[in-house]
């Protein structure tokens, strides 16, 4: 078996302490959720930490509510509680369907939908879902709370916005108006997604009011296109006619480079099937 | 008595359920990964992170001061010992010395207390390389300019197991060839209706083992005792007899239930860098690989094959001419064997005048090469099956008529010199053609095709064993097959129930233990029905004999008087069972009678192969043409397996061996980027999940008792894998009319496929 | 650290280190050999055990997690009198094992799958199966298993 090195854990009662032990810690310390991502890396040495500090002490953490119009989804509500939430269902099923398709059963049951968003690997299909629908993640730390929109969280790679003391105490998610349209679909060969794509749609009537295409898996994180929203508005048949150049212009955005998952000119070509596909289900 | 006149089986032929299934589903079962010896200490590696280099030195005196560590062995420290091990070629030391020739090769091992202590101190030793220029396919082996893998001439291995000269270290990077040469290839090509040619490329795969690699070993004065996940802890004793330079008899292997092997735990793995540890640490010791380090232990063979197939204007195949070009990797293990295999297994199974076929293989700076379930055969029948549709396309023959008009005729020496073909090719077709209903309507996007293979299988026939008969009418077999997951501890003991006429609750088995088992020499090759299950007969049929004459002594009659029956003997009409034999022969109701066997290429194992493996696949599946993704709508399997022992048993090996098949065809696939394993992890190695079940799978025999073994027996288990790529490839050409000639299919590699058609 | 659990019906207390995975705790110090680990990347699903009814990963998942919960190895499903458990039994009845490495987990999994579903259809368990991998059988028996033992348990209840 391959060894975790050792280390302590600490069991923060507050949000305000675990911010305080992460300030304390720095460097050496670490948030700890569901651990399906930090302890592999860190078995296999990728990443070393002598201080874990786990956020599923901290009481009511996890709670899943619906709020003003929004989902609320605790730091450490695990993919596996969002997936069976009546109120997620209920109230938002393109995130519950969303969420029974994340890795495999055991990862679901503990991996947290906080942990996801902050250890920012580059194909977290929830970052993408959720940069479409215009959530926010409510951060706190010694600063005091605030929200920041899911596309200025994840900053890169295994990277986030997040100051050194600061954690995901939730995230809120506007749920979907009677003119409000989402599908996410993904593409995927291996453990994780080759390409994710989420598409978000406000209708006037027969009109396409707004719209939010992302692509996640095929860059370091969830990548959109003013110009691609744009062309994915108008009058169905408009958007239909458009939609290859809104792939083009999403692609362009994502800029997917060749690597072991595909060339890049796949990756580009999926994009547009993937976007075809996401329309016709979002509209269906 | 006559296997070939039997037909009202008790025992075999039946589907008993399995063995060892109570302690399996109840987590006894117990795997070298569960065992702990008093006083172990733990090893961990450290692997070289260069393709190839020299090592200028080592400084392990920092790790060797950690709290907690006995000791850290580097090639440095093997003074005493032979360092070097292959069965084929003495190529690989145990570990790296002098230079390392891949990424991932042992350089030290530390021992310490625990794991978690071993693997902390691999951070303090320090190794100085200097890096050498690396080389990675083996057209790069064969440039001019290329640096030399092995500099000094190897030792051919004691039990390298076929004829043909070490080329390794002999001033080039060519660690084997071989050639098969019958007609005339050019004149025949000349004279061809059709010829077909093109470039193949079957990948390196890994086959995924769940339980990897695992030894403990114990180095004392009375010898050296190593239990291991070893297939073939035979061949082991070998290697590690020359290295410890000790007599057979001071050296044992043990082997428990293994955790799969499909070839990847043939001939020695971990067992003497285990040894070298317990050696150096004077207390036993044990090394469990982790799975990214069993994917830098062993993969199969990867192949580049140029092939030509040509027929004549009555659809007949004439000629077959092929170069293949096998990678494998930093040291030769067994892909000396691997060469010889897949060079034969260009022509089967069909009947071919005129063929040659150039092999070659090459050593790179990449993971050694060695066994992989289907042993050469299905990096040639990628090539080979695809070349039948390809023709069969080309003159506008039905693949399947085409197959059939072509297949080698049961009894046919489609191979001189080799034993007749002992199938039923056609038949094997024909079921796999209905199961997937060809010739019925077929969606657009769907393509459906059949696909064969024959491979010269059985290794080679040395097998003893025995099998004990107690005073209480049990019996014990003592054999030195290990069990896989294959069945050999249920199929065995139903043959030895079959022929004692005991029931089979009565038989035991004790296997792969080298100090109590006799000598068997490998648990491969879909061997063990075959050659143990008729040493396991003979040794029955041996004891009964002697009980016979052990009766006619109690009943003071002559040896003619005593009739044999079914679980005893009859004189007159006194009847005895083998309990009352036995315990009448020792005046008490103990003692026992010991029956063996010797099995050696002879009588009937006199002709090679022992037989010959032959499989049809049958698939129906669709392209996704929009992505590229291939969907299994349907597989059809059919062994031709002789006799089923136990059927259920035999069907499980081929679904499972298509199963692995299919993943080479859609998506399993070893990448090198330069020096270095981009998908060492089964988070990038793409496995077959539940998901890619496919939709309507249907499982076969062929039972035509044409074998040599036990009954009319042959082996399975190997050939259903060997035709999946291929038959995917043709399925696909089928379905979107794109021919690929590489496994893996993936979608990417349809998709790219499909737009170059679309041109 | 100390830490106390429920294992298969029994309260427990180890010491234990924080970084040792529940894994560890089980095979190196409870003598609970049945969970076995392979791929260690919470891809194949050997390791499973069940926390609080739960299927987890044992080989990445920190002993610690276990405090205070209910846990099910292998070990836990046969009756004191020798009786299987429906799946176990169905597992040999269809010969849905051959080596047997993946085969505890693979059970664990599809406990986990029938006590919340117990009457899965073949997407189904196919879904929920799909983290859990076996090289040997082709899932093929596998899947026949689950609904086999979906049957004997259905029978069970009735009686």
């Amino acid at each position: 078996m391959m060894p975790l090195r050792k280390f302590s854990i600490h069991q923060p009662s507050t949000v305000a302490e675990a911010s305080q032990m992460l300030a304390q810690y720095g460097e050496k310390g670490r948030l700890y959720a569901g651990g399906t991502e930090l302890l592999l890396a860190m078995k296999h040495d990728l990443l070393r930490y002598e201080h874990l500090v786990d956020v599923k002490t901290i009481p009511d953490l996890n709670r899943i509510e619906l709020k003003n119009g929004a989902l609320m989804i605790g730091g450490s509500a695990t993919h596996r509680a969002i997936e069976r939430s009546a109120i997620v269902k209920q109230s938002l099923p393109v995130l519950a369907e969303m969420e029974t398709k994340v890795a495999n059963i055991r990862v679901r049951a503990c991996g947290t939908l906080g942990g996801n968003l902050c250890f920012a690997e580059p194909h977290s299909d929830p970052a993408t879902l959720l940069t479409a629908l215009g959530a926010k993640a409510h951060v706190q730390g010694k600063a005091g709370v605030r929200a920041i929109a899911m596309d200025k969280l994840i900053t890169g790679a295994y990277e986030t916005s997040l100051a050194g003391d600061e954690l995901l105490v939730g995230v809120e998610i506007p749920v979907l108006a009677k003119n409000q349209r989402a599908a996410y679909l993904k593409f995927q060969l291996k453990e994780r997604p080759t390409l994710g794509l989420a598409l978000f749609l406000e209708l006037d009537g027969d009109n396409i009011k707004k719209a939010s295409a992302v692509v996640g898996s095929v860059s370091v994180s969830p990548t959109q296109s003013e110009q691609a929203n744009r062309l994915l508005t108008g009058t169905r048949a408009q958007v239909e006619k458009q939609i290859g150049d809104a792939a083009e212009a999403l692609a362009n955005a994502a800029d997917p480079v060749d690597d072991t998952e595909g060339g890049a000119d796949y990756k580009r070509h999926l994009i547009g099937v993937f976007l075809r596909r996401a329309f016709v289900k979002a509209l269906a | 008595m006559s296997g070939e006149t039997k037909t009202d089986f008790q025992i075999v032929n039946h589907s008993i359920p399995r063995r060892d299934g109570r302690v399996k589903v109840t987590g006894k079962a117990q795997y070298v990964a569960d065992l702990r010896l008093i006083g172990m200490a733990y090893a961990k590696v450290l692997r070289s992170p260069l393709a190839h280099a020299k090592i200028i030195s080592i400084d392990k005196s920092k790790a060797e001061a950690h709290p907690g560590v006995y000791c850290v062995v580097t090639g440095f420290d093997l003074d005493g010992l032979n360092p070097y091990f292959g069965h084929a070629v003495k190529d690989h030391p145990l570990l790296a010395i002098d230079k390392v020739r891949y990424a991932g090769e042992p350089v030290a091992a530390v021992v310490a207390i625990d794991e978690r202590t071993a693997f902390e101190a691999l951070e303090f030793i320090d190794v100085k390389y200097e890096e050498l220029k690396g080389i990675f396919t083996p057209q790069e082996a064969l440039a001019k300019d290329a640096p030399l893998l092995h500099e000094k001439k190897f030792e051919a291995g004691a039990l390298r197991g076929f004829e043909g000269d070490v080329t390794a270290g002999q001033g080039t990077n060519i660690c084997q060839t071989h050639k098969i040469q019958w007609g005339d290839v050019d004149k025949a090509f000349k004279e061809a209706a059709a010829v077909i040619e093109g470039d193949y490329y079957f990948p390196m795969t890994y086959a995924y083992a769940m339980e990897p690699y695992v030894a403990i070993a114990d180095v004392t004065d009375q010898g050296v005792n190593v239990y291991s996940s070893a297939q073939h802890p035979f061949m082991v004793r070998h290697d590690l007899k020359n290295i410890f330079n000790l007599p057979v008899s001071k050296v044992r292997l043990i082997v428990p239930f293994v955790g799969g092997g499909y070839g990847s735990k043939s001939y020695t793995k971990v067992e003497p860098l285990v040894a070298a540890c317990s050696w150096k640490a004077k207390r036993p010791v044990k090394l469990q690989l982790t799975v990214e380090e069993a994917m830098l232990t062993t993969r199969s063979d990867d192949a580049y094959t140029w092939m030509k197939t040509a027929v004549d204007k009555n659809g007949k195949i004439i000629a077959r001419q092929a170069k293949i070009m096998m990678n494998t990797g930093a040291y030769a293990e067994n892909s000396p064997l691997v060469v010889e295999k897949s060079t034969n297994r260009c022509v089967g199974p069909y009947a071919i005048a005129n063929v040659l076929i150039e092999n070659m293989s090459l050593y790179t700076n990449t993971v050694p090469a060695s066994s992989y379930r289907g042993f050469g055969c299905a990096q040639v029948t990628l090539p080979g099956e695809s070349q039948i549709d390809e023709l069969a396309t080309k003159i506008g023959r039905d693949p399947y008529e085409f197959r059939l008009q072509n297949a080698a005729k049961p009894g046919e020496e489609f191979f001189p010199g080799m034993r007749p073909f002992d199938g039923t090719l056609k038949q094997d077709l024909d079921t796999a053609a209905k199961a997937i209903g060809w010739g019925t309507p077929l969606a657009k996007g769907h393509g459906r095709t059949v696909a064969v293979s024959g491979s010269d299988a059985g290794a080679y026939p040395l097998t003893s064993t025995a099998v004990r008969v107690h005073a209480d009418g049990s019996a014990t077999i003592m054999t030195g097959s290990t069990e896989l997951g294959q069945g050999s501890h249920t199929v065995l003991p139903q043959i030895a129930a079959e022929e004692l006429g005991i029931t089979y609750d009565k038989v035991n088995v004790i296997s792969s233990d080298t100090a109590i088992t006799p000598y068997d020499r490998s648990t491969g090759a879909s061997r063990t029905t075959t050659l143990m299950g008729s040493a396991v007969q003979e040794a029955c049929q041996e004891a009964i004999a002697q009980m016979v004459v052990m009766a006619a002594d109690v009943l003071k009659v002559k040896k003619e008087e005593i009739q044999s029956v079914r679980g005893g003997v009859r004189c007159g009409e006194v009847e005895l069972n083998w309990s009352q034999v036995i315990s009448k022969f020792y005046a008490l109701p103990d003692g026992e009678v010991i029956g063996r066997s010797y099995i050696r290429k002879s009588g009937k194992f006199a002709a090679l192969p022992v037989f010959w493996e032959a499989a049809a696949t049958g698939v129906e599946l669709s392209v996704d043409e929009d992505t590229g993704k291939i969907t299994m709508e349907k597989l059809a399997t059919v062994g031709d397996v002789g006799l089923a022992i136990n059927p259920a048993l035999a069907e499980g090996q081929d679904i499972g061996a298509a199963t692995m098949g299919m993943g080479i065809g859609l998506f399993e696939e070893l990448v090198y980027e330069g020096s270095q394993l981009m998908n060492g992890s089964i988070l990038d190695y793409r496995l077959p999940r539940f998901s890619d079940l496919p939709k309507q799978v249907e499982l076969h025999l062929v039972q035509n008792r044409d074998g040599v073994g036990p009954y009319g027996a042959k082996g399975g288990g190997e050939a259903s894998l060997n035709s999946m790529a291929a038959n995917i490839a043709n399925a696909v050409d089928k379905a979107v009319g794109v021919r690929i000639r590489q496994a893996p299919l993936t979608p990417e590699r349809v998709w790219r496929a499909l737009k170059e058609k679309n041109k | 650290m100390n830490l106390q659990f429920t294992l298969n019906g029994k309260p427990w207390s180890v010491d234990c280190e924080p970084a040792d995975t529940l894994a560890e705790v089980l095979r190196n110090q409870l003598n609970l050999n049945g969970t076995k680990v392979s791929c260690e990347v919470q891809v194949c699903g050997a390791c499973t055990v069940l926390v609080d009814n739960l299927p987890v990963s044992a080989c990445t998942y920190l002993a610690y997690e276990a405090r205070g919960k209910n846990l099910l190895t292998v070990e836990g499903l046969e009756k004191a009198d020798g009786t299987l458990h429906p799946i176990q039994q169905a597992f040999i009845d269809d010969f849905a094992f051959q080596c047997g490495y993946c085969t505890p987990g693979m059970i664990m999994a599809a406990k986990s799958l029938l006590d919340e579903n117990p009457n899965p259809s073949r997407e189904e368990i196919i879904h929920h199966m799909d983290g859990n991998i076996c090289r040997c059988t082709g899932y093929v028996p596998i899947v026949a298993a689950i609904q086999r033992a979906a049957g004997m348990i259905a029978k069970e209840k009735k009686q």
